[in-house]
């Protein structure tokens, strides 16, 4: 299978200047869903940011779709390697410019908010009830990280970085979203990478990795 | 002006009955502000006392140099002071707020002093340095509001500028509404006073004018040109300290520096 995404040397320290990982390079197969998994504190976050370009990586070599790309085009790498991040924070206003605020960027170039996708997608995710002019700011958590993962869905990024996104969802919303992540995941010219917060579920995916102080080891 | 009446130290005297009275309230509501209120009615005693002394010796000389001295003192005490009233602070916020008020300073205040009013001889000090007083004084509040607005935002709500970030937002795209948010939050002071002038207060240089007889319509023209060139210095200041403060703060791709 062919490699969509390589990022690397990452290594990063926490807080008290403690080494989390050093020299990692994550590498993802095209129509794959990776699970990472490690232990709590352990830099999972981090690394998930590191690879989107939101947290600081010297002299690191980003690769996508077999094109490098340079540190003066991050924003663009942002674009193709979306990150959903861990608290599914929301912008002021509506769960519709929650949602759409993306194609009014540059970088969503030609590309065009797909209302009727939306509207499918809210229904598979449970939030079809939910009245789309309702601000977003009262939402649940769990509403939340499901309209996060619509949005990212809907924004058909080539790799999509998923840090914990089935926080606060019961067992059968959490197994829904994990499938439609993996669905995306296995279509061509796709990957998903993705930390999660009940490691049972990540039985169910095509590739386990595990990160240590040690390094980034397959499972 | 020949109806000026003229204040004695005794007036000065009585007037410091008042602000005893607003202390002894303070004791008797246990206000707890008395040591403050007279600390700073301390303060403006010395500091206008001191004012009033390098003025009357600058208006006497009328020398350029000692005009643009006086300038460069007043530009340094309000850029120091824009960046002490923050609650946070970042690595060369001084510089920033110096940098906003020295620049809408001298450009606003060189319109309005040669342009509208024309100032002659340019440096004039009896009209150069009030009138430019009274623009640091103005867009320093402008300033302070702005530059604390804008740190609030990019401290607080950070997961909202990065979220616009991880669908491909530029720094200035991911920028554009905290950096409007804080200008608004700038402007509002001149706004509520251009709003309010007449109707609620009559501004003090107004007042002042009057007070020292010169004809009202005349005290009113003066005022409409102070209050059009605040709103330009506080826009302008705002603005300068916002960009300024965002570039120190953000990285060309938009990732927050914070987190280095």
């Amino acid at each position: 299978m062919a490699i969509l995404l390589r990022c690397g040397p990452l290594s990063a320290e926490d807080g008290e200047g403690r080494e989390l990982y050093a020299s990692v390079t994550v590498s993802l197969d095209e129509e794959n869903l990776t699970v990472l998994e490690g232990p709590s504190g352990g830099g999972k976050s981090t690394l998930l940011r590191q690879v989107a370009g939101l947290a600081p990586a010297k002299r690191v070599t980003r690769e996508l779709g077999g094109r490098r790309w340079g540190e003066n085009e991050l924003p663009d790498w942002r674009s193709q390697v979306t990150l959903l991040m861990q608290d599914a924070p929301v912008i002021p206003g509506s769960v519709l410019e929650n949602l759409s605020f993306p194609y009014l960027l540059g970088s969503a170039g030609g590309r065009a908010f797909d209302n009727e996708r939306a509207g499918r997608l809210l229904e598979e995710v449970g939030l079809g009830t939910i009245a789309i002019d309702r601000p977003a700011s009262t939402l649940s958590g769990g509403e939340r990280h499901r309209l996060a993962l619509v949005r990212a869905l809907l924004w058909e990024a080539p790799v999509l970085l998923a840090d914990e996104p089935l926080s606060g969802l019961d067992g059968p919303r959490a197994s829904r979203c994990f499938d439609l992540l993996r669905e995306h995941a296995r279509r061509p010219g796709h990957a998903v990478l993705c930390v999660l917060h009940d490691p049972s579920m990540g039985r169910a995916t095509d590739r386990r990795l595990c990160l240590e102080p040690e390094g980034l080891t397959a499972k | 002006m020949s109806g000026l009446i003229q204040l004695t130290p005794v007036d000065l005297l009585v007037a410091t009955v008042l602000v005893i009275a607003a202390g002894l309230v303070s004791l008797a509501m246990r206000l707890d502000i008395e040591k403050r209120l007279a600390l700073s009615a301390v303060r403006t005693v010395v500091q206008l006392g001191l004012v009033g002394l390098i003025l009357e010796r600058v208006f006497a000389l009328r020398r350029p140099t000692l005009v643009f001295v006086s300038l460069v003192v007043m530009i340094i005490f309000a850029g120091r002071e824009a960046s002490s009233r923050s609650n946070r602070a970042y690595r060369g916020m001084r510089w920033d707020t110096l940098l906003a008020m020295g620049a809408t300073c001298l450009v606003v205040g060189a319109v309005v002093t040669q342009v509208v009013v024309g100032v002659q001889p340019w440096y004039d000090p009896q009209y150069v340095i009030p009138l430019l007083g009274m623009i640091l004084g103005n867009s320093l509040n402008g300033v302070s509001l702005c530059l604390d607005r804008l740190l609030e935002h990019l401290s607080v709500r950070r997961h909202e500028i990065e979220l616009r970030l991880v669908f491909g937002a530029t720094r200035s795209e991911a920028l554009r509404e905290p950096i409007r948010a804080a200008i608004r939050t700038g402007m509002i002071p001149v706004t509520n006073m251009m709003a309010a002038a007449g109707i609620v207060a009559l501004p003090g240089m107004m007042t002042g004018q009057i007070l020292a007889g010169a004809p009202p319509m005349q005290a009113v023209a003066y005022q409409i040109v102070i209050m059009f060139t605040l709103a330009a210095a506080n826009a302008m200041g705002s603005m300068l300290i916002a960009t300024a403060a965002a570039r120190r703060l953000v990285a060309a791709d938009g990732r927050l520096k914070a987190e280095s």
